[in-house]
C-alpha cells in the first residue's frame, strides 16, 4: 500500500537527520597525537633540516593577497619542499582566532598581527616565543617589541602624493597633509575596521607632538584634526581600496601603507612616497596560543627570517625584509618605496601607551569611522 | 488510497480520507477523531531536516550570541548599557533603519511598473525581462560594487561627462547616501520584482475594464481595484528588501564614507577589529530585536493580507 511506503519514506528521512546528528557530534571530537620532541640542535635562520617534518601539516593565516603569496612563494613553501612539511595558507581575523583560541581548536600555526595585537593578546590569545628555537641575531635592531613575536615585515605609514599634483613643490612634512591651502585636493586616510594607533599618532607629530608624550586627550586632538579637514578628507575602509584612490587620482594624497603606494606606483600612477617624516610599523610573526605543534611553528619562523627568504619576499611583495643581511634585488620604482632606506626619519609607536589605553583609542576609533 | 496531498500535509480534509475514516470507524468502535490523530502527526516528520538544520546552525548559535551578550566579560547587561548610552551606536542604528527602508521605497518605485509590464506582454518578452532581472543575481556583488565605484567616482566617466558636456563640477554620486542607495537598490531589485510580479500575475485582468464599466476613471481603478489586490507582493516584497538591506556591509563601506557605515560595519569592528565579543552580540540582537519589533508593525499593518505566500485572497 502507498500509505506504507510513504511511512517508511518518512522513517528513513528521521533516520537520516539522526545519523546527521551523531556524525556531527562525532567530528568534533578528533584529537591529535602529542608531539614528541625533535632535536633540531641550535637554529640557525633560514635552515631548516631535510624531511624533519615529514607529515606536519602547517597553516599560515595572513591578510592575502600579493603580500601572502609572495611570503608564501619566498619562505612557506620552500620551506615545506625542505623539511617535509605541508604548508597551507588561510585568510587572518582576529575574531577568528579569538573563537579558536577560546575553544581550544587551534587550527593556524603562524599569523601574521599587528604589533598592538600581539602586545595586547600576548599569553592569551599568542604563544610566548621560545627565543632558543628561532634564530634573531639577524633581524633589525629593535624590531621585537614584545615576547610574542617576531617581525614580519618593515613598512610604514606614508604620506603618498601625486606628482602631477604637487610634483614641483611636494609636501615635506606630516603638517603638510592637514594644510589643505599650500596643497588642495582630497585626502584618504584609514577608516578601516581595524584600530590603527599611527594614523592618531601621524595628526600629532603634525602639530610637533614627540609620540611619546602622548596622553589620552590627544587621541581627541587627533581626530579632530582630521575632522576639521571636512570634505577634504576621504576614507579607506581596505589597503586595496587605499589604492584605487591614489591611482583613480581620487585622492592627491594619501595616508597608506607603503605597499600600497608602492601598488599605485607600479600600476603606472604618478604617486610618490613623502619621507620626511613617517610612521615605522612592524608586523608581527605570532603563534597563536595553543597551537598543535609549537616546535614546527619556530622551526618555520626561523627558516623565514633567513637572509635569503627575506630578500625574496621583498622583491614579490616590496615590504622591507627583516634580516639586515637581506639583499633584495629591486628596480627603480621599488626602491623609492623601500622603508628600510628611511629608518632615520621615521618615527616609532609609543606601543606601551596604546596597549594600556586601548579602550579609549577603540571608542575614539568607532566614531571616527563611522562619522560621529 | 488517496495521495498525499496538499490538504492533507495542511491539515484539511479530503474526500479519499474522509472515505478511509468511515471505513476506519468499523473497526474496534473508534472514533473518527482517534483516527485522525495519528493521521495528521505523520506529515511533520517532514520537517525533521529542516528543524535539525535550524537548530543547529541558526538556534544554537542565536542563543550562544544572546548568552554571550549577557555574559562577555561578566554576567549582567553592561553590553547593553553601553549599547544605548553610546551616541554612535544609535546614530548607526537609525542610519541601518532609514538607509534601508530608503532602498525598500526606491526599489518599489522601480519593481512595481516593471512587474506590471511583466504582465502584459508576450511570453518571449516577458522571459527576457525575467532574464534582466536575473543576470544580476548571477553576478559576484563585490564585482558590481566595484564597478559602481569605477563609474560614480570623482574622477570616473559619469562626472566626468558632467564636467566635459555641462561644465559641473564633480558632483557626490560616491561617498554619499546616493551612491549607497544606488548600490543597495541594484542588488535588492530582484527581491522586490519576483514577489509583485506572482501577485500581479495573479490578479484578473478583466477587473480594470469591469470597474471602467461601473464609472471608475483608470486612476481611481488603480487605486480602488488594482493596487489593493497586489499588496501582497507589495507587502512580502518590501520585507525582504527591507531586511536584507539592513544587513549591508560591502556597499556603504565601498561607495558610502564613514558618514554611510551602517550596523554591520559597527559589528564587524567590535566582533573582529576590537575583540569586544559582548559588545558585538549586544549589537546583533539589538538589531533582530528591533526587526522583529519592524516586522510586528508591519504584519499589523498588513492584516489580512498574507505576507508570504504570494497568494492573491
Amino acid at each position: 500500500m502507498r500509505n506504507h511506503n510513504l511511512k517508511r519514506q518518512l522513517n528513513a528521512i528521521a533516520l537520516g537527520g539522526v545519523a546527521t546528528i551523531l556524525m556531527a557530534g562525532c567530528a568534533g571530537g578528533t584529537e591529535t597525537p602529542p608531539v614528541a620532541d625533535r632535536d633540531l640542535g641550535t637554529p640557525v635562520a633560514g635552515v631548516v633540516a631535510d624531511g624533519v617534518f615529514d607529515g606536519v601539516t602547517l597553516t599560515y593565516a595572513a591578510s592575502g593577497g600579493i603580500f601572502q603569496d609572495g611570503q608564501r612563494d619566498a619562505a612557506w613553501d620552500p620551506f615545506a619542499k625542505i623539511s617535509g612539511a605541508t604548508f597551507l595558507q588561510d585568510a587572518f581575523d582576529a575574531g577568528k582566532l579569538k573563537a579558536m583560541v577560546d575553544s581550544g581548536n587551534v587550527t593556524w600555526d603562524v599569523t601574521n598581527a599587528t604589533q598592538f595585537d600581539t602586545a595586547r593578546g600576548c599569553g592569551t590569545l599568542y604563544e610566548e616565543y621560545d627565543y632558543s628555537q628561532v634564530d634573531i641575531s639577524r633581524v633589525p635592531e629593535g624590531t621585537i617589541t614584545d615576547k610574542c613575536m617576531v617581525p614580519n615585515i618593515l613598512y610604514g605609514l606614508v604620506l603618498a602624493y601625486n606628482t602631477d599634483a604637487f610634483g614641483d613643490n611636494p609636501p615635506t612634512s606630516a603638517a603638510d597633509f592637514f594644510d589643505t591651502k599650500k596643497f588642495p585636493g582630497k585626502r584618504t586616510v584609514s577608516q578601516s575596521p581595524y584600530v590603527d594607533p599611527q594614523t592618531v599618532e601621524f595628526a600629532l607629530a603634525a602639530d610637533g607632538k614627540n609620540v611619546n608624550d602622548v596622553t589620552v586627550a590627544d587621541i581627541d586632538v587627533a581626530f579632530d584634526k582630521y575632522r576639521a579637514l571636512g570634505d577634504d578628507v576621504i576614507g579607506w575602509t581596505s589597503g586595496s581600496q587605499a589604492q584605487q584612490q591614489l591611482e583613480s587620482g581620487e585622492a592627491v594624497m594619501g595616508l597608506v601603507w607603503s605597499g600600497r603606494g608602492y601598488g599605485a606606483a607600479a600600476a603606472g600612477a604618478p604617486v610618490a612616497p613623502m619621507w620626511d617624516e613617517w610612521m615605522i610599523m612592524v608586523d608581527s610573526t605570532a603563534i597563536p596560543k595553543g597551537v598543535k605543534d609549537p616546535q614546527a611553528a619556530f622551526a618555520a619562523v626561523n627558516f623565514y627570517l633567513g637572509a635569503e627568504q627575506q630578500a625574496r619576499m621583498t622583491e614579490l611583495t616590496s615590504y622591507g625584509p627583516v634580516n639586515v643581511d637581506a639583499k633584495p634585488k629591486v628596480d627603480a620604482t621599488l626602491e623609492t618605496w623601500l622603508t628600510t632606506e628611511h629608518l632615520k626619519t621615521g618615527i616609532a609607536p609609543n606601543i606601551d601607551f596604546w596597549v594600556e589605553n586601548y579602550d579609549a583609542l577603540s571608542a575614539a576609533w568607532a566614531g571616527w569611522v563611522t562619522g560621529s | 488510497m488517496g495521495r498525499l496531498g496538499y490538504r492533507q500535509l495542511t491539515g484539511m480534509p479530503d474526500i479519499s480520507t474522509l472515505r478511509d475514516r468511515s471505513k476506519g470507524s468499523g473497526r474496534g468502535g473508534a472514533t473518527a477523531k482517534q483516527v485522525r490523530e495519528p493521521k495528521n502527526w505523520r506529515p511533520f516528520l517532514l520537517l525533521i531536516p529542516a528543524f535539525v538544520v535550524v537548530s543547529f546552525f541558526f538556534l544554537a548559535p542565536l542563543i550562544d550570541v544572546f548568552y554571550r551578550s549577557i555574559s562577555d566579560p561578566t554576567l549582567g547587561v553592561q553590553n547593553y548599557v553601553w549599547l544605548f548610552t553610546t551616541p554612535t551606536n544609535m546614530v548607526v542604528a537609525f542610519r541601518t533603519f532609514a538607509t534601508s527602508l530608503l532602498v525598500t521605497v526606491v526599489c518599489l518605485l522601480i519593481a512595481y511598473p516593471y512587474a506590471y509590464l511583466m504582465t502584459v506582454v508576450s511570453d518571449r518578452t516577458r522571459n527576457m525581462l525575467q532574464l534582466f532581472i536575473m543576470l544580476p543575481l548571477w553576478t559576484s556583488i563585490l564585482v558590481r560594487t566595484l564597478a559602481w565605484l569605477v563609474l560614480l567616482q570623482d574622477t570616473g566617466p559619469i562626472n566626468g561627462l558632467l564636467e566635459a558636456v555641462f561644465g559641473i563640477g564633480p558632483l557626490p554620486l560616491i561617498r554619499s547616501t546616493f551612491g549607497v542607495a544606488l548600490g543597495m537598490s541594484q542588488v535588492l531589485l530582484p527581491f522586490m520584482v519576483l514577489p509583485i510580479y506572482s501577485a500581479l500575475a495573479k490578479i484578473d485582468k478583466r477587473l480594470l475594464p469591469a470597474a471602467a464599466n461601473l464609472g471608475a476613471r483608470p486612476v481611481t481603478a488603480f487605486f480602488t481595484v488594482y493596487l489593493p489586490l497586489s499588496r501582497p507582493g507589495i507587502f512580502a516584497g518590501s520585507v525582504t528588501v527591507f531586511i536584507l538591506g539592513l544587513g549591508f556591509y560591502i556597499i556603504p563601506a565601498l561607495l558610502g564614507s564613514s558618514k554611510e557605515i551602517m550596523m554591520s560595519a559597527l559589528m564587524y569592528q567590535q566582533i573582529s577589529g576590537f575583540l569586544m565579543w559582548g559588545h558585538g552580540t549586544a549589537l546583533g540582537i539589538f538589531m533582530l530585536a528591533t526587526t522583529i519589533v519592524v516586522l510586528a508593525l508591519v504584519g499589523r499593518a498588513s492584516k489580512g493580507t498574507n505576507l508570504f505566500a504570494g497568494r492573491g485572497k
